[in-house]
């Protein structure tokens, strides 16, 4: 409803260009309102430090719980990957394959797809290890024969989650070769692994939206306080002309820069403790003569991190100033 | 400008604050709205003010039906009028300058257009030299110059009051009406609630007398000089 033409009442004179300073001057006035909001926001939560590294401090921890119990899984994964490129497939040759068709199976192997390379164990070379690493060297002089197949060892190519279901196609097919006795690797203790980071994963999905839901409720409740504390200042601003937008945007600056400041001590905190503990790790694996290094957040993780919170505290705050503001009307 | 066409407003409990209102402001008039306290002078500005909506009847404002205004449109609507409340609604938390200033950064102003408006209004009111005070170290009538500066800072047509003098001594009263003169004098609409009957006998201006919610007498009265 106008009551005025609206360009006589909210325009300076400006002449033939009016319109398109007005325009200018609008976005402008914008952007400046909305840095000046922010800084307000800011001014208020620095003004009362105790409460607000309180409240940061909790969502830092609500943020760092399941942040850190993710990078645990991920560096979990990691050792089992890494454990799992290194598993080998054992083939054992039938006793009474002929030399022809072993150096068949070894050409046929090497041609399977997902196989890195192929050793080949004669019966004579397996007997050999066998009596230097067991000790019963002098007990096999007594046997009449070598009781040990000839063997192929198949290194094969096992990436990522797909590792496993590979690896088992993999089997199957050597399984139906000619002059194969048997196949022997150890999957089962990859597949448990993988059962068990499974578990971890859905565990932390379930910690993390409780503690989301948490940091909801702590940016929510601050924001009501807030809202409470500034119950005249709105009257007033509703008073005067106020949009339901300007009087929540404060509130969704304090929520954000809430859940931003949490995030970005979060960071902090499991940047130290992984520094911290990577050392003890880099000592176990070099104990292990493992190159195994612990994968900490990165800055794609922190960046992330940030982001997440950000979104949370300004949802909580959403939440907060849709339940309480629009009941603060002018009396 | 203003028009009530039989405006009633019955609260819920069924107290009838206004019954079957009408009159007509015209653009540039002044007039004062007087009455005990309870008679419906508060409710009469309230709904020109969109807080609250009429029970029937109907409410013009340069031709247009209040009543067919959505929640959302209000706070353009509310951008176009001035008002002056009886307890001064300042801000404690910022200065005199910022309180004047808040209509303007509502609307978006541009903070150079901002400073020039507050000010004059603000030497308008005669007190450009407080603009960095906290409202709170002024007196009690420099506070309620303050709510008439940030009333007309955006140059409403339309300025409300709701017991402008109420604590003000008779000089401050006489001072703070003819500034709502001045501007009638530029051609804004005026309003004025008020229960000081003898401030407003002498001013030779349109009284509008309200009683348990009707209008019973309306003109002006002149003499008492």
């Amino acid at each position: 409803m106008a009551i005025t033409e609206k360009t006589n009442r909210e325009t300076p004179p400006r002449g033939a260009t009016g319109q398109k300073f007005r325009l200018a001057d609008r976005w402008r006035g914008y952007r400046a309102h909305h840095r000046a909001t922010l800084s307000s926001s800011l001014g208020k939560m620095l003004g009362e430090p105790i409460q607000t590294l309180m409240t940061v401090l909790v969502i830092a921890i609500a943020l760092a719980l399941p942040s850190a119990m993710l990078l645990m899984l991920n560096n979990v994964q990691k050792i089992g990957g890494d454990l799992e490129s290194s598993s080998q497939i054992t083939v054992f040759v039938a006793k009474l394959a002929e030399s022809k068709a072993v150096e068949g199976l070894a050409l046929q192997l090497e041609d399977l797809k997902g196989v890195i390379s192929v050793t080949y164990v004669s019966a004579e070379q397996a007997l050999e290890e066998f009596k230097a690493l067991s000790g019963f060297g002098t007990a096999l002089r007594y046997l009449d024969e070598n009781p040990l197949p000839a063997v192929f060892l198949v290194q094969p190519l096992l990436s990522g989650e797909t590792g496993v279901s590979q690896a088992e196609s993999l089997i199957t097919s050597i399984e139906a070769l000619e002059s194969v006795e048997d196949v022997q690797v150890d999957m089962l203790w990859i597949q448990r692994l993988n059962a068990i980071t499974e578990i971890g994963e859905k565990v932390v999905l379930a910690i993390s939206i409780a503690l989301g839901i948490g940091v909801l409720l702590i940016v929510g409740n601050t924001i009501r306080l807030a809202i409470q504390g500034r119950q005249e200042e709105i009257i007033v601003v509703k008073l005067v002309g106020g949009t339901d937008a300007y009087v929540r945007r404060p509130f969704l600056y304090t929520g954000t820069l809430l859940g931003l400041f949490g995030a970005v001590i979060a960071s902090f905190m499991l940047i130290g403790c992984f520094i911290w503990i990577g050392r003890s790790v880099e000592i176990l694996a070099s104990l292990y003569q493992s190159q195994f290094e612990l994968v900490g957040l990165g800055l794609s993780g922190v960046l992330a991190l940030c982001a997440i919170g950000a979104v949370t505290g300004l949802i909580g705050a959403w939440i907060a100033v849709m339940q309480h503001l629009r009941k603060i009307e002018p009396k | 400008m203003i028009r009530f066409d039989n405006l009633s407003k019955r609260y819920p409990g069924g107290l009838e604050a206004l019954s079957n209102v009408s009159f007509e402001l015209e653009k540039g008039e002044m007039a004062f709205l007087t009455g005990p306290s309870g008679a419906g002078k508060s409710t009469l500005l309230k709904l020109l003010m969109l807080m609250e909506r009429p029970t029937s009847g109907t409410l013009l404002i340069n031709g247009k039906n209040l009543n067919r205004l959505s929640r959302s449109a209000i706070p353009n609507y509310r951008r176009q009028i001035g008002v002056v409340f009886q307890n001064h609604q300042l801000l404690t938390d910022r200065t005199v300058f910022d309180n004047v200033a808040l209509p303007l950064q509502i609307s978006g102003y541009p903070a150079s257009e901002t400073g020039r408006r507050v000010r004059a209004a603000l030497d308008g009111v005669g007190l450009l030299d407080k603009e960095n005070l906290n409202p709170l170290t002024l007196s009690g009538g420099e506070q309620q110059r303050v709510g008439i500066a940030r009333a007309v800072v955006h140059k409403p047509k339309i300025l409300l009051a709701d017991e402008p003098t109420g604590n003000l001594d008779p000089k401050l009263s006489a001072e703070i009406m003819a500034m709502f003169r001045r501007f009638q004098s530029v051609g804004v609409t005026v309003l004025i609630a008020t229960h000081d009957i003898n401030l407003i006998n002498t001013m030779d201006e349109r009284i509008m007398y309200l009683e348990n919610g009707m209008i019973t007498d309306d003109g002006v009265r002149h003499g008492h000089h």
